[in-house]
Order: C-alpha cells, then structure tokens, then sequence
C-alpha cells in the first residue's frame, strides 16, 4: 500500500534528516514506529503525504509517486489522513464545521451530507454533544478526538498519526487511545508515532525504531518486544518501560 | 473630497495590500522579490514625494494631463497598498502552521486553505491595525493639498485667505480632524476589547 525507497530527507543545507529509509507499509495492517526524539518519525511520516519534500528516493502511496510533479498530490493527500500532535483545529470554526470543511469543499458534499456524517464520526469518537463547541472549550482529548474525525470525514485509506497523544495530560489520553484501537481493529491501515507502548503491544502488527534518520530495526510486535535484535533498540526498550 | 479621497484610496489599498501581501510570503522568488522590493521602496519614501511624483511623472508618462483628483488616488492607493501588505503580512503568519498543515493533509488547496482557514482569521486579528493604518490615512489625505487639491485643509486655507481670521480657522479645521479621529480611535478600542474577549 505504502512503499518508501531509499528516501534521504535533508533540512537546509547539511542536516540530513532520512538517510536511506527503506520500508513498506501494507493494507489494513496498524504500524508503530518508535525511536528517540530528533530520530526522523515525524519527517518520514510528513515525507508520505510531502508535507516535507524529500530529495532523494521513491514512495509509492496506493499506486502514486509521492515526489512526482505529475502526481496531483491534492487528490493523494485526500486518500491520506493525518494527526497532528498539537491538534490544530480550526480555532474560529466549531467542531461540526471543523470535520465538514475539507468534505464538501474538497469532495463538494452537500452542507447536509456532510453534515449528518460529522454527526456519526462525533459520535463514534464519543463525543455527539460537543458538534457546536469551539475548540478552545473542548479539553485536549476532545481536540484530538475532533481532529481524528476530521481527518476520517475524508473516509482516508490510510491514516497518520503523528505523536496524537504526547501534548495530552495522562488522565486523556486513554480517550483518544480507545478510538485509535477501535480504528485499528476495524482494519483501517494506520501508521502511528508514538511512545505509547501499550497502544502498540495491543494493535500493531508491526513496530519501526528509528534512531538518527535511520531505521535501525522493523519487526513483527511480539518479536520486536522479544527478541530485539539491535543493542539501541534493547537500550531504548529499557528506559521507556522502566517506567511502566 | 476629504472622505472621497479616504474611502477610495482605502479599498484601493487594502484590496492591493491583501494581494501584495499574499505575494510577498509567496514561496516562488519571482513573486515574492518583486512585492518585497515595492514594499520597502514606498515605505522609505516620504509620503508627500509620492504624490508629487505621480502629480508630475504619470502625466509624462502617458502624455497627457490627469486631474489632480486621480493622480493623488492613486499615488495614496501605490503609497498605502505598501502599509497595508504588510500589515496583511503581519496577519497571516500570526496564524500558525499547523493548521495550514492540517488543512492541506485533508487534500485542500493553497487557494482555499487561505480563503477558509487563514484569512478569516488573519482579517479578524488585524482588524485594530488595519483601522489605525485607515486612521492615519485620513489624515494624511491633507497632503494631497500640496499639489492643489481642494481636500478640506486646501478648502480651509482659501476661506482664510479670503477672510483672514487664520487662527479660528485652522483651530476648527484642527477640531475637525481631531473629533473625526477620535471618534474612529475610540471604536478601534471598542473594537480591539471585543476581539480580546471573543473567542
């Protein structure tokens, strides 16, 4: 579905953020990449949807070159949702006209269609009452809930998310965890930043560590908890659940 | 002819502010060079050369006479459009990132991420500046006196020199300004406390 080769990243002139990232990402399969901050997460995932533009290398999403100035990335990127860490909603919107933008400018849905079908996504994410709410009234769980639904409205392929619970306080973010879970059971193909170890041992297939732009090591769950190979990687398992 | 003046060369400013504005935080060079070179080329210049020059240099150019009225439109209309994009400017990168990113993540274009996320809310945080920016500018249509203009200074200065009571005269015309400024200061402030307390 998702296929990255030889993809190199560089930030300004000298800062190589990828260096030679290769992987792929299949169908209804949930994959979490973990790793260090500063260790590229973030940019290989904004690198999918080129939200970042990478100079070198190839990926392929759904059939689409990413980097190719053929590609309407527009309609790519319609196929493709993502969550940010910091919510970003639309602050003079409510939470209704958040989800409903992007499905009738975009799909040119008419206000009612997009309407009753932001109702249903709130509703799944569990928070119906909330439809008329700016977002500065809604806590931080209900944002980021917001903003998943947002990004489902599309009715995405693939879904992104990117560290969707680090700006969260601990007491939320088991809220936003349940509608990622139910998404992924649901075999929506997800590929999620995060530290949540937890989130990963229940419903990746498949986990990713990243250190300084490198895939270090990419395994099945069980394995990669088990049997890790890489010294790193054993060193970072250590000290993000030490504290578990 | 004052308020004629005022309310044409502001929404000739504004409506070419918010262009060169846009053009201005352009990603292509060839877009953005040129606007930031217009910006900081009428900025440094006094107002009142601006409007000599188009007084003199437009006629010139196009070889024949234009009425004092025009040339000073749209010598304000060249001279604010500079003020106003960037205050425009301004506006646009007070809101962040993210939510552009977000908004371009759902597939939507540069065009409507603008229109739907980033000018209604640039717009409305730059509203108290964009009215302060108006306000100066009423004033500053006095200058188009100098080039004959007969805005209300001009009209003041030939009642004088026709009754010579020079003191009363400017005193009033001074009162005028002044009320009409102070009246517009004031709803700036209503204004700006109201976009404090919003959301």
């Amino acid at each position: 579905m998702i296929e990255i080769k030889n993809v190199s990243l560089w930030l300004g002139d000298d800062f190589q953020v990828l260096k030679n990232v290769s992987t792929r990402f299949q169908k209804g399969r949930t994959t979490v990449i973990c790793g260090p901050s500063g260790s590229g997460k973030s940019s290989l995932l904004r690198c999918i949807n080129r939200l970042e533009r990478f100079q070198k290398g190839e990926i392929i999403v759904d059939g689409l070159s990413v980097h190719d100035p053929k590609t309407d990335i527009y309609k790519l990127r319609e196929n493709v949702g993502m969550v940010f860490q910091h919510f970003d909603l639309y602050p003079h919107m409510t939470a209704l006209d958040n989800i409903t933008l992007a499905p009738q400018k975009v799909r040119c849905l008419s206000r009612q269609t997009a309407e009753s079908k932001a109702l249903q996504l709130l509703e799944r994410v569990g928070i119906m009452d909330k439809a008329n709410s700016f977002p500065a009234q809604l806590s931080g769980g209900q944002q980021q809930r917001v903003a998943i639904a947002r990004s489902l409205a599309m009715e995405p392929k693939i879904m992104l998310f990117d560290e969707p619970t680090s700006a969260l306080d601990p007491e939320m973010i088991g809220e936003v965890l349940d509608v990622m879970i139910d998404l992924a059971l649901e075999g929506m193909t997800m590929i999620v930043v995060t530290h949540e170890m937890g989130f990963a041992k229940k419903v990746a297939q498949e986990i990713i560590f990243m250190d300084h732009g490198e895939i270090v090591e990419a395994k099945n769950t069980s394995d990669f908890f088990n049997h890790p190979d890489h010294p790193r990687t054993r060193d970072f398992l250590n000290r993000i659940l030490s504290h578990v | 002819m004052t308020f004629q003046l005022a309310v044409i060369s502001l929404a000739g400013g504004i409506f070419f502010g918010v262009l060169l504005g846009l053009a201005r935080i352009s990603s292509r060079k060839y877009i953005s060079c040129p606007a930031t070179l217009y910006i900081h080329f009428f900025r440094s210049q006094p107002l009142i050369l601006v409007i000599f020059w188009f007084y003199f240099f437009v006629p010139i150019l196009f070889g024949k006479p234009m009425s004092a009225f025009i040339s000073a439109i749209i010598g304000f209309i060249a001279f604010e459009t500079a003020y106003f994009a960037e205050i425009i400017r301004g506006g646009i990168q007070s809101i962040s990132k993210g939510q552009m990113q977000a908004a371009y993540a759902t597939g939507m274009k540069h065009y409507q991420v603008m229109r739907y996320i980033v000018l209604p809310q640039a717009l409305k945080n730059m509203l108290p500046s964009l009215m302060t920016q108006s306000i100066v500018l009423f004033q500053d249509t006095s200058l188009a006196y100098v080039i004959g203009l007969q805005e209300f200074l001009r009209r003041t200065s030939l009642v004088d020199s026709r009754e010579v009571k020079s003191i009363e005269l400017y005193l009033f015309s001074a009162l005028v300004y002044l009320v009409i400024c102070l009246t517009m200061s004031l709803f700036v402030r209503r204004f700006e406390n109201k976009v404090h307390q919003g959301v």
